[in-house]
């Protein structure tokens, strides 16, 4: 059977490419864990998710 | 009886997990290691076991953990004790999903205890007749049970009187790492929270379930296992190729978006992630319990108080005041 690149392999490895932003938000989020709220962190997740789709498209 | 986990479901999750043969022995190394560490419980039983049932079989992880080498205990003298799988004359595997069952009977471990696999519709009601096993073993199932007091009062029904149930299952904490990331994650990108990982019994629940079931002398304990993962898209894979992921009941039946597991990578990474270590940490926390069912001339726990020896004379120590 030909080795099939399954969605969340294609996520894994362009995130990896992003380890800058990962870090960037996950401590947005992370700084004050107590009062989340929707949109908190949406600067730093654009950037996260722009780096992530430039990274996927690279392959 | 309220339902929280979909039977279906989580037959269903099994059931595809393990019809990829290779990758389902691949994520094995959880449910192997937790027999192993089960089954060890066994040499404390001075006794042999002419029928045991092993409820909940997955792929009979506990068979193979029987006849595994590593089990013996070498005595001080240099010889070597018989494997476990030499106390036990036949082993009944009862599972719900047939590809997991049989996923290993072509294997070598096959030969060396006499095996019955037994597919069942519903772990939560079985066959069996009243007084037919010498001891129920189960490892890594009974957390996915909806009715766990009505499932132990019927394996103390099946036990023969003065047998044992020795038990392992998933327990409060476990995963507790994903639990709370995937949270925030939820909350930070789409403003509310859903259940992505199933609830699980905790551990100061368990005696008082024994109990009720009519079991005496009980033992619980709880043992965590951190397993490291290169990010939380291969621990949630591992996951899934186990069969163990998420089966409550009314989950989103959409996966999980992207941009939820994105965030959920970061958060667990800021959260979680040691700076000197390579990838993840996922706690696995493992709760055993054994119990026996009541039988004639069965050691009985002593009266309180009714001690000779002061333990302190055993142990040493310093004053202990009465309050």
């Amino acid at each position: 059977m030909p080795a099939r690149t399954r969605p969340v392999e294609k996520i894994a490895k362009a995130s990896a490419q992003c380890s800058a932003e990962v870090a960037a938000y996950g401590k947005c989020v992370v700084t004050d864990y107590n009062s989340v709220h929707k949109d908190m962190c949406a600067k730093e997740f654009m950037r996260l998710k722009n780096c992530y789709l430039a990274a996927s498209k690279k392959g | 009886m309220l339902e929280v986990f979909n039977r279906k479901t989580k037959h269903l999750q099994k059931d595809r997990a393990a019809r990829n043969v290779e990758e389902s022995r691949k994520v094995d190394y959880l449910k192997d290691e937790v027999a192993m560490r089960l089954c060890e419980r066994l040499l404390d039983i001075k006794r042999n076991f002419p029928h045991v049932l092993d409820l909940g079989a997955n792929s009979c992880n506990i068979a193979k953990a029987l006849t595994t080498p590593n089990l013996d205990i070498t005595t001080p003298e240099g010889t070597v004790s018989p494997p476990l799988a030499d106390k036990i004359s036949k082993l009944t595997c009862v599972e719900t999903s047939r590809a997991l069952l049989h996923r290993d009977e072509d294997l070598p471990f096959n030969k060396e205890i006499e095996i019955q696999r037994d597919i069942i519709p519903d772990l939560e009601t079985l066959p069996y007749e009243p007084n037919s096993f010498d001891a129920v073993l189960s490892s890594l199932s009974i957390h996915w049970i909806n009715d766990l007091p009505a499932l132990l009062e019927q394996v103390n029904t099946i036990l023969k009187p003065d047998a044992p149930f020795i038990a392992a299952m998933f327990g409060g904490d476990t995963l507790y790492e994903l639990r709370g990331s995937l949270q925030l994650a939820d909350m930070e990108r789409r403003g509310g929270v859903s259940p992505h990982v199933s609830p699980l019994a905790d551990v100061k629940d368990v005696g008082s379930l024994l109990n009720r079931a009519g079991f005496k002398m009980l033992t619980v304990d709880v043992e965590d296992i951190v397993v490291e993962f290169p990010d939380t898209f291969a621990l949630m894979q591992d996951l899934q190729a186990m069969g163990e992921s998420n089966a409550i009941m009314n989950r989103d039946s959409a996966p999980l978006s992207r941009d939820v597991l994105l965030a959920n990578e970061a958060i667990y990474r800021s959260l979680h992630k040691e700076d000197d270590a390579p990838g993840i940490p996922a706690t696995f926390r493992l709760i055993y319990m054994i119990g026996w069912k009541e039988g004639k001339n069965q050691a009985q726990p002593l009266q309180r108080g009714s001690g000779d020896v002061n333990l302190k004379d055993i142990l040493g120590g310093g004053e202990f005041d009465r309050p």
